[in-house]
């Protein structure tokens, strides 16, 4: 297995506005601050499966993290991305984890994130704010980040693959002005099974994405051997992907074993699939 | 069990929004503007969406009934299709719908009246040619017929029209509403089939062919006209046993009388499609298969293909005469 399979055995981005927010994650996944001149700071698990990023308040340092964390983690399209945070909300109660299956903010178009996990966690439409608000009368949850989050996690990977969780942290019956470092510690703190969960729904998800886009087993040792123009490597790649299906490794090599260049190794690998009779006994 | 349901604001008082809602009330329900917010955007997997599919209530605005591409028809000189519904509670590997759109979640579209209007239209400016209409194209015509009701509904505009042809296509159990009301010429219930070990293989989440026979053998005995489409034909190890097998077992079990048409039709995709699918499933014993992009459509070798609709219609030949088997060529 080499580095980069490590890395991506599974792969979760974290996106978190506080240091108190993210303690206890990173606490969890053992990561430690990247050192050198970062513009936010990132954290790392032992493993690079798991980074974080404190973006700070707001929109636009939300957006910009995203990004940051993008560029600096290598994250592949596989990654999963996950904000986490305290929320304001008007209807939930103190203390609960909840998912967010809408997002809107003071513009026209609403962002419908994707809730697959299998939870039973209560699921809120999310607002997010420029300034902060004590008016909760007609929102669900209330954040300053989850829409700019949003926005940028979904051009980096599939929508099923970014998850915002919000923990209800104040609202008409708790003053946003009572929470300090601790409770937000401790808001995190009690959900974190609920937490990890979640994660490894994603972490899975993140998983199994990368083994089904990984190359063909065989794809790297037959590029040395031959030498493959672009166009052929597609087809390598894709003809290689059906015939290991139904062809142990061995015998690809062996009947490839005659072949004095690239052409003649798809065109054996092409006649291979033509004289391939699906065996449907065997399902 | 559907979790979330998106329901258009337009619709959100709609009786028959209603009705469905009823059906799902543990369900969170969210407003949308319009089913393509959610539906069909770029960046979803198809295949994870699959997993835990959502259920979203809209309006069809346009493009209500449509002509079929040709080389898709029964019989008849004009051929049309509607679907009151994108996407299919099953997932059958060789499915165009897990190519065709991005997103699993169901579309339901809940103005049945506005399909009625735009079917009374079509039968109109076509008086006096012999016409086939096909429910079920974008989805199973009857699957969720428990939770939409529109099979019972739009036999009621059909019985208006008894020289009209309907065809619904399904792999359902669904007897409703055929067992409850008197049955109708002009409506054909198609049934998909491929033989027993395949059909375990490649259709996920459906009956088994032994009960969509049965089924079949069923609404037959009341008197309803029968469909039977070996669409897409399966090529693998042994197929001319097991396709002979099939079809013995079909015919003997359903009386000649009740057959309506047989259609063939071969394993096909536009190479695009192939490949989003091949992506999707990269591992799929299906598509390690022999086939092959044939001038922009990735099929079997045209050897193949001939010879399976050759063999496959020369044995239902034995029972049903050439005017009623069509071979399916889109």
């Amino acid at each position: 297995m080499t580095k980069n399979d490590i890395i991506n055995l599974h792969s979760i981005r974290w996106v978190v506005a506080l240091k108190e927010e993210a303690k206890t994650i990173i606490e969890l996944y053992r990561m430690k601050i990247i050192d050198g001149r970062n513009l936010y700071p990132i954290y790392k698990s032992f493993d690079g499966t798991h980074w974080l990023i404190v973006s700070g308040m707001g929109k636009q340092n939300a957006a910009a993290a995203t990004a940051y964390l993008y560029s600096v983690s290598s994250a592949s399209d596989s990654a999963s991305w996950i904000n986490l945070g305290i929320a304001g909300c008007g209807i939930g109660k103190y203390g609960d984890l909840c998912l967010v299956d809408k997002i809107s903010d003071n513009s026209l178009q609403n962002r419908y994130p994707i809730t697959i996990p299998k939870i039973n966690l209560p699921r809120m439409a999310l607002f997010t704010t420029d300034v902060p608000m004590n008016d909760y009368s007609s929102k669900e949850l209330i954040d300053m980040e989850g829409i700019a989050f949003y926005e940028i996690a979904s051009k980096l990977t599939s929508n099923e693959f970014i998850c915002l969780m919000k923990v209800i942290s104040d609202g008409p019956q708790n003053n946003i002005k009572a929470l300090n470092r601790t409770k937000i510690i401790d808001l995190i703190d009690l959900n974190i099974r609920d937490i990890k969960t979640i994660v490894s729904y994603y972490e899975k998800l993140s998983h199994f994405d990368f083994l089904k886009k990984r190359k063909p087993r065989l794809f790297d040792v037959l590029i040395s051997k031959w030498h493959f123009s672009v166009t052929q490597r597609h087809k390598l790649e894709s003809l290689l992907r059906r015939v290991e299906t139904f062809l142990p490794d061995n015998n690809v090599l062996e009947v490839l074993n005659d072949c004095k260049k690239a052409s003649s190794v798809l065109s054996v690998l092409d006649l291979k699939i033509k004289k391939n009779e699906v065996d449907w006994s065997h399902s | 069990m559907i979790e979330t349901i998106y329901i258009e604001k337009k619709i959100k008082n709609h009786p028959r929004a209603d009705f469905i809602l009823s059906k799902f009330k543990k369900a969170r329900l969210i407003e949308i503007d319009r089913y393509s917010e959610i539906f069909n955007k770029r960046n979803q997997n198809f295949k994870i969406q699959k997993s835990r599919p959502d259920l979203i209530l809209a309006h069809k605005e346009s493009g209500l009934v449509l002509p079929t591409p040709d080389g898709f028809g029964i019989g008849n000189s004009k051929n049309f299709y509607f679907s009151h519904m994108y996407n299919c509670i099953y997932d059958c590997r060789y499915c165009f719908l897990q190519g065709m759109y991005s997103s699993a979640n169901y579309v339901i579209f809940v103005n049945f009246e506005d399909f009625d209007n735009a079917l009374e239209k079509v039968i109109r400016e076509n008086e006096g040619s012999k016409m086939t209409f096909f429910s079920g194209y974008d989805c199973d015509s009857l699957a969720l017929e428990n939770v939409t009701g529109f099979a019972k509904h739009i036999l009621g505009l059909f019985r208006k029209y008894p020289k009209i042809d309907l065809e619904f296509r399904t792999k359902s159990l669904q007897k409703e509403p055929f067992i409850s009301v008197k049955n109708m010429d002009n409506i054909i219930i198609a049934y998909s089939l491929m033989p027993d070990i395949i059909s375990s293989a490649l259709d996920n989440k459906t009956p088994t062919i032994a009960k969509r026979i049965d089924n079949m053998t069923n609404l037959a005995s009341k008197g309803w006209k029968i469909g039977l489409r070996f669409d897409p034909l399966i090529h693998g190890k042994d197929w001319k046993e097991l396709y002979q097998e099939l079809l013995e077992t079909v015919f003997k079990s359903i009386p000649l009388s009740a057959i309506h048409s047989v259609s063939l039709g071969s394993l096909r995709f536009p190479k695009q499609m192939f490949k989003d699918i091949l992506k999707l499933y990269p591992e799929e014993k299906l598509f390690s298969g022999p086939l092959f992009n044939n001038s922009g459509v990735v099929s079997y070798d045209q050897e193949i293909e001939a010879e399976m609709t050759s063999f496959c219609t020369k044995l239902i030949n034995k029972h049903i005469d050439k005017s009623r088997i069509f071979k399916c060529s889109i």
